[in-house]
């Protein structure tokens, strides 16, 4: 049971470098988190910091009513799962996964029937005797994760578990992770810098950036929604078309200007500005009565189910995803329907969606 | 053409070497086998020309003597005391100096200042700091008023080995220590973090990731040390000459006085042979251990 709140925290490092400001966060009991955000942005040092390995600089850490900021890592009742698996090279599978019950003096008997049953879950029961040298990544991946299973601790921490793994193994234990997740009553908080990944095991996905928040929110509407261009553009894949044009007023009616482009955007308020417009390459439909797209391909790349197509529409080249129906060829013209629900508004100045505001 | 040219090139490589080998050989391979060609001789300087050929006897006149295996068992007893004590410090300052800390750097660099020490150097300094009238030891257990009479140290026979132990250890330290220093470094951090979050606190991540990691250290260490340590001459021909009474008689010691002193140079250089196989065997069993354990 915990329920874990940051309130105003920063880090800071020796060397003076800020990598967490003022984080307010509030992770609800049994919650499954991501942090989400490019390379240096402060995942590891915001979990690091849940599990008591980095000191706090500023503000405060509450693990329910409970302030931990003092609290040493081994007196939190944490697990966490490293990037590098951090398995004790001179000691066995079995005495790995055991070692956190063995300080927490359970019982051998107990401990030995939690070992077993986490190391039958994972399926290594036959690797049990041996050292990690002597494992490949995915059997490693599993023993750093039967280590943290078999402590049933409040919080579990996760720092991209998955990210030395291929990629097919990969798909596979982000839903054996999903279904720990259930099993176990934990708090989960994972860091990863996969969006896939955030998007198929949150509850809530935080985005960061830089060592601040960017948005806070399900996946949906971190997808749907997004409060500014940084995650509107760090979510989705192939990732969103930004096109930079006017918001112009026309008989009243709000639009986007850009060359010889015009595009309605109904019930958006506010009043003439620079602004970025952004569409998801599967936003596009086929020619309706809605506003339409006009343009050239350029590319056409098939994937799988679908294909890509990099279209020249004015003089920018989006990416979009359609069909595999659509026939098409480079150097032909191409018509899109757009739905102006789904297009992102958002401020030159300053990357805030206009959405949000409206 | 290149055939020609590559042998061309290999006579004037070996022509080049031939001096090096030459030289090598004569300051190494001769005494060695020179020394086991004595071995099996009764030489004696005051009669150089009637040298007759004993086989194995040397051999086993010192393996028969009840004095030498004495001086094996001081042997034995200085290497054990010296290797033990230079393991336990050494993993102490290596810890000590894998900390961070305000002036971490110079501190590094000052302890190296022993090993530099050339041994004869600090065979004199220990002799002056156990000197019994004007000795560095004397003066500060006097003012620390530990004592009340200045004492001879190194006239008692129950001291003697340990206080040479402890001039020889204060040498070795340093090498050991940065060996050991070497090994923590390239620990990952990780384990330590994964350890703590297992709820292990810092004593128990010690015993539980530390001293592992520096097992193969730790034998590299114990190896060149008692390597070091049972050959060890320089400080018992410094310090006490093999005195008093024998305490410090060890094997090295007595080589040196059956050879130089009783000039009788077939048994010293069966001694040697001797020490030099025990030393060997040693090290190959350490060795062998090492192997399986890594
Ligand atoms: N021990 C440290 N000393 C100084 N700066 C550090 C230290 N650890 C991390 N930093 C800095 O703090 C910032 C955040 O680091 P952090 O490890 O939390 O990033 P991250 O989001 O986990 O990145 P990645 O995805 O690459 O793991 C970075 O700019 C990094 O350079
Ligand atoms: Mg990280």
């Amino acid at each position: 049971m915990a329920r874990i709140r940051f309130q105003s925290v920063t880090k800071r490092y020796a060397n003076g470098a800020t990598a967490v400001a003022g984080l307010d966060l509030d992770i609800a009991d049994q919650e499954f988190l991501v942090l989400l955000g490019p390379s240096g942005c402060g995942k590891s040092t915001t979990l690091n910091m849940i599990a008591g390995l980095e000191e706090i600089s500023e503000g405060v850490l509450l693990f329910d009513d409970q302030i931990v900021n003092n609290v040493p890592a081994h007196k939190r009742d944490v697990a966490m799962v490293f990037q590098s698996y951090a398995l004790y090279p001179h000691m066995t599978v079995f005495e790995n996964i055991a070692f956190g019950l063995r300080m927490r003096r359970v019982g051998e008997a107990d401990l030995r029937m939690r070992v077993m049953q986490a190391a039958d879950k994972l399926e290594i029961t036959h690797l049990l005797e041996r050292r990690p040298s002597q494992l490949s990544g995915g059997q490693r991946q599993r023993v750093a994760l039967g280590r943290a299973m078999v402590r049933e601790p409040a919080v579990f921490l996760m720092d991209e578990p998955l990210s030395n793994l291929d990629a097919s193994l990969r798909i596979s234990m982000r839903a054996q992770i999903r279904h720990l997740h259930t099993q176990m009553r934990s708090t989960f908080v994972y860091v990863t810098h996969d969006q896939a990944e955030a998007l198929t095991l949150a509850d809530r996905i935080v985005v960061m950036k830089d060592g601040t928040i960017q948005q806070i929110g399900t996946p949906d509407e971190i997808y749907e929604s997004p409060t500014n261009v940084f995650v509107a553009s760090f979510l989705g894949s192939p990732t969103i078309n930004l096109l930079e044009g006017a918001l112009e007023r026309e008989n009243g009616a709000a639009c986007f200007k850009r060359g010889t482009l015009t595009i309605p955007l109904p019930a958006l308020q506010g009043g003439a500005r620079n602004i970025v417009l952004g569409l998801r390459p599967e936003d596009v439909g086929t020619p309706g009565d809605g506003p339409q797209l006009h343009g050239v391909v350029d590319t056409a790349m098939p994937s799988g189910a679908d294909q890509f197509l990099g279209v020249l529409v004015d003089d920018a080249m989006l990416f979009l995803r359609v069909g595999k129906d659509v026939r098409v060829r480079a150097g032909e013209a191409i018509s899109f329907g757009l739905n102006p629900e789904r297009l992102h508004v958002f401020d030159r100045e300053t990357g805030r969606s206009l959405r949000g505001a409206a | 053409m290149a055939i020609r040219a590559v042998s061309h090139d290999e006579r004037s490589a070996f022509g080049l070497l031939a001096g090096l080998v030459a030289v090598l050989m004569a300051v190494t391979a001769f005494p060695i086998l020179y020394s086991l060609w004595i071995s099996l001789f009764a030489v004696n300087l005051r009669r150089p020309l009637r040298m007759p050929f004993v086989g194995l006897d040397n051999y086993i006149a010192v393996l028969s003597s009840p004095a030498f295996w004495e001086s094996a068992g001081r042997t034995a007893l200085f290497s054990a005391m010296a290797v033990a004590a230079v393991l336990v410090i050494a993993t102490l300052v290596a810890v000590l100096l894998d900390q961070e800390f305000p002036g971490r750097r110079v501190l590094s660099a000052c302890l190296l200042i022993p090993w530099a020490i050339p041994s004869v150097a600090n065979g004199l300094m220990w002799k002056w700091i156990y000197d019994a009238n004007y000795g560095a030891l004397n003066g500060l257990l006097l003012q620390l008023g530990f004592i009340n009479s200045a004492m001879i140290w190194l006239g008692d026979a129950n001291r003697t080995l340990p206080l040479i132990a402890n001039a020889f250890i204060w040498k070795e330290v340093p090498l050991a220590a940065i060996l050991l220093l070497v090994t923590l470094k390239s620990i990952p951090s990780d384990l330590y973090a994964a350890a703590a979050v297992d709820g292990a606190p810092a004593f128990r991540r010690f015993v539980a990731i530390t001293l592992p990691a520096l097992r193969p250290g730790f034998l590299l260490v114990a190896l060149y040390e008692a390597m070091m340590a049972i050959r060890h001459f320089d400080l018992f021909f410094l310090l006490t000459e093999g005195g008093p009474g024998g305490a410090s008689d060890v094997v090295a010691w007595r080589i040196y006085v059956e050879t130089f002193r009783n000039l009788s140079f077939g048994t010293g250089a069966a001694m040697s042979y001797i020490l030099a196989l025990a030393t060997l065997l040693m090290s190959y069993a350490l060795i062998r251990s090492m192997a399986e354990k890594l």
